[in-house]
């Protein structure tokens, strides 16, 4: 590698403060570990993200690989000030967010990929996002913008958000609509939750490995159709 | 305030509303149109947050209420915290747009 | 009028079948009916589906022909019945007639709905058609709104509370998982849908007073029966499982117009005609299928058919009364609730849920020793019912 060139193509990051992890009790009893992931997770979370290409319905074939190009430009440098968030459950991934810092000041959120489907781990997730740029990393807002219709539903009308005129979200697309620290503080209670610390054996269960369902598996949960015939 | 117009059947009295050609008591066919007077009771409501298609909203509270001259009606609820009896102030609004046209509606506030 | 049998029954998996057309689904529901019936090659003289909204969902009309057509059942005759989410309910009725009154011998009654290829809003919307133009749907109402609505009446009047109603889906949830039919596949739990903070994300407000998981999933599938006179039951090779009653009653197009909003008038005359019909009382039935689309209807279901007293069926489902094992199952096949509600199927798929409840083929669900079941198929929000006795012979 050329690490000259390298230098000038590699953005230099900015200090990131990190997101605590917190953990969920979903509508099945389970719990889910919502935390933070590593760049050298990035391989393992791929594996998951992969299927979701062959999948046009709900637009998850875009919202895959765009995720996919996201997590794998941070994972070699191109893309700065990135974070990832995960849920787990029993170690398994259910779902990933990522964005990034466009500013100190502005968040730009990514996607919002729920692995399993049905038991609201898109909006727990969205929700840590957004939890994670306005508390944590202490931004003033957020960008957001939606490729499916559901994800219309569940951003600008569940958060009630206020529609940008005049400027661009990173990910192009229509018209985009910002969360401030107002909306936030309106919308938290009813639609962001989660007990910190996560117990440390739990904790412990989330970080010893990523597990990553089989393609079947995740094709099956995305999809919710049996595509077998019974008789 | 009334675009609602309700049937008032000349045989017994009972007022029917929305419109039947048969009263719903009586099954008589003659009615006297009347409109909602006075104040509206609340006798069930809901905040419905999962809206249909067309209606951009997060939430918006819908219930029924009954009038003084026994007007019984759907009709959305401009209140804040509504209660099971409360007296209500109707007004004619828009409350949907149907086919790219507003359509008005019952829409009731606390009376004073 | 002719004693009726059912001597085959068929269903598909309900969900999200995004592959499957409506017609693909109805047909491979009346062929799993009809080989379970053994029927071969024998001509079926009518052909009744139950749908409620293929020309909305699907822009698609006339499926009853089109059913004929992809199965060669020509020249039989061919109805599409539409009864909003009754509309199973109603074709399996018109069977029955057809039947009872000499008309016709082989009949066979399909019932599903598309109803995910339009997305949740709008399906949403869809439904909410059978509201009243004027009245009701100007504003926005929709079923759930229609539940909602009742339900806060209900519980002031009747004692049941949201604990009450998680425990509707609960149950159903468990039974669901035991049906592999079942839409939903998801043991679901209090602590989960209502007790922990965090289950105001989890299950959140649909139309207050009720939640998420008060109410049915949308689905895709298809259900079907087969119907015959009792007398050529022996020409098949299942036993005998006959139409004992049935019932039918309507009520007001809206909530706001019946005297007592929470009395679910047709729900009482429906399951009472049918019930007098199989000369039998509340207490004759070994199982039952409600149509809980809303968790609260499983409960004035369970009342109104007269199984329990109005404001006792919460107190049964605390007693564990309506859960299998108890003293009147109630959903086994999950209800609605589990086992998935697309719209024209559900009528037909609690009927094939009895016969197999009744012929001991329900599997790990299986009621012991069932002989009489129920049925009950709720249309709009209570203003068309149907019902069924289905007794063993």
């Amino acid at each position: 590698m050329d690490m000259e060139i390298e230098a000038l193509l590699r953005p230099p990051a900015r200090t990131m403060a990190p997101y605590p992890a917190k953990v969920i009790t979903l509508a099945t009893g389970k719990r889910m570990v919502v935390r933070e992931v590593d760049r050298k997770d990035v391989p393992t979370l791929l594996k998951a993200v992969r299927p979701t290409l062959k999948i046009p319905r709900d637009y998850y074939d875009i919202v895959g690989a765009r995720l996919f190009a996201e997590l794998l430009g941070w994972y070699r440098y191109r893309v700065r000030d990135h974070y990832c968030i995960v849920g787990q459950v029993d170690g398994y991934l259910v779902g990933i967010v990522n964005g990034r810092m466009y500013t100190g000041e502005i968040g730009m959120s990514y996607h919002t990929l729920a692995i399993e489907r049905g038991l609201r781990i898109g909006a727990h997730l969205f929700a840590a996002k957004m939890e994670h740029h306005l508390e944590h990393l202490a931004q003033e807002e957020v960008w957001i913008t939606a490729e499916s219709p559901i994800g219309f539903r569940r951003w600008m009308i569940e958060y009630g958000l206020e529609l940008k005129e005049g400027l661009q979200h990173e990910l192009g697309g229509a018209g985009f609509y910002s969360l401030t620290k107002d909306i936030w503080n309106r919308a938290k209670p009813r639609l962001c939750v989660g007990d910190r610390p996560v117990p440390k054996e739990l904790m412990a269960k989330a970080q010893a490995a990523i597990k990553i369902a089989d393609e079947d598996t995740i094709m099956e949960q995305i999809l919710g159709a049996k595509r077998r015939q019974l008789k | 305030m009334s675009e609602l117009v309700a049937c008032k059947c000349t045989n017994c009295g009972f007022v029917n509303y929305p419109k039947h050609d048969r009263c719903l008591n009586c099954r008589a066919r003659e009615f006297e149109e009347i409109t909602p007077s006075g104040e509206a009771t609340l006798i069930t409501y809901s905040e419905v947050c999962t809206l249909p298609w067309g209606i951009d909203e997060r939430c918006r509270m819908l219930g029924i209420v009954q009038f003084e001259n026994k007007v019984k009606a759907m009709g959305r609820l401009r209140v804040d915290k509504p209660r099971l009896g409360m007296r209500l102030k109707p007004s004619w609004e828009p409350v949907r747009v149907i086919g790219g046209e507003e359509v008005l509606g019952l829409t009731l506030r606390r009376a004073k | 009028m002719r004693k009726v049998a059912i001597i085959g029954v068929g269903m598909i998996p309900f969900g999200r079948r995004d592959e499957d057309s409506l017609v693909d689904m109805l047909s491979y529901a009346a062929l799993n009916a009809m080989d379970d019936a053994g029927v071969g090659e024998r001509p079926i003289d009518a052909v009744y589906v139950g749908n409620m909204g293929a020309g909305l969902f699907n822009h698609q009309s006339a499926v009853a022909s089109a059913l004929v057509d992809r199965l060669n059942l020509f020249p039989a005759a061919a109805d599409t019945v539409e009864n909003g989410p009754a509309s199973g309910g109603s074709a399996i009725k018109n069977g029955v007639l057809a039947v009872a009154s000499g008309h016709s011998d082989l009949v066979l009654v399909a019932g599903g709905e598309k109803m995910r290829e339009v997305i949740g809003p709008r399906a949403t919307d869809i439904v909410a058609t059978m509201t009243h133009p004027q009245a009701e749907y100007i504003y926005g109402a929709t079923l759930p709104t229609m539940a909602g609505l009742f339900t806060r009446l209900y519980m002031k009047e009747c004692g049941v509370t949201s604990e009450h109603l998680a425990r509707v889906a609960i149950k159903n949830h468990r039974n669901g998982l035991l049906n592999p039919y079942a839409h939903i596949h998801a043991l679901i739990t209090m602590e989960g849908i209502l007790k922990s903070p965090h289950a105001v994300v989890n299950n959140p407000i649909v139309a207050d007073p009720i939640r998420l998981y008060d109410c049915c999933p949308v689905s895709d599938g298809a259900a079907a029966c087969l119907l015959c006179p009792a007398e050529m039951v022996g020409e098949f090779g299942k036993p005998a499982i006959v139409v004992a009653g049935f019932g039918q009653a309507t009520d007001t197009h809206t909530l706001q117009e019946r005297e007592d909003p929470t009395d679910l008038k047709a729900v009482r005359i429906a399951a009472q005609k049918a019930l007098e019909m199989a000369q039998l009382k509340p207490k004759d039935i070994d199982v039952a299928e409600l149509h809980d689309a809303f968790t609260i209807l499983e409960i004035a279901e369970s009342e109104h058919a007269g199984f329990f007293k109005k404001g006792a069926g919460a107190k049964a489902l605390d007693e564990g009364q309506t859960e299998i094992g108890g003293k009147l199952p109630i959903n086994p096949s999950g209800g609605l609730k589990a086992r998935g509600h697309p719209l024209g199927a559900t009528g037909v798929a609690q009927v094939v849920e009895l016969v197999w409840q009744l012929r001991g083929e329900a599997g790990e669900r299986q009621v012991k020793g069932a002989e009489k079941g129920f049925s009950l198929n709720f249309g709009g929000f209570g203003n068309n019912v149907v019902s069924f006795v289905l007794r063993r012979e």
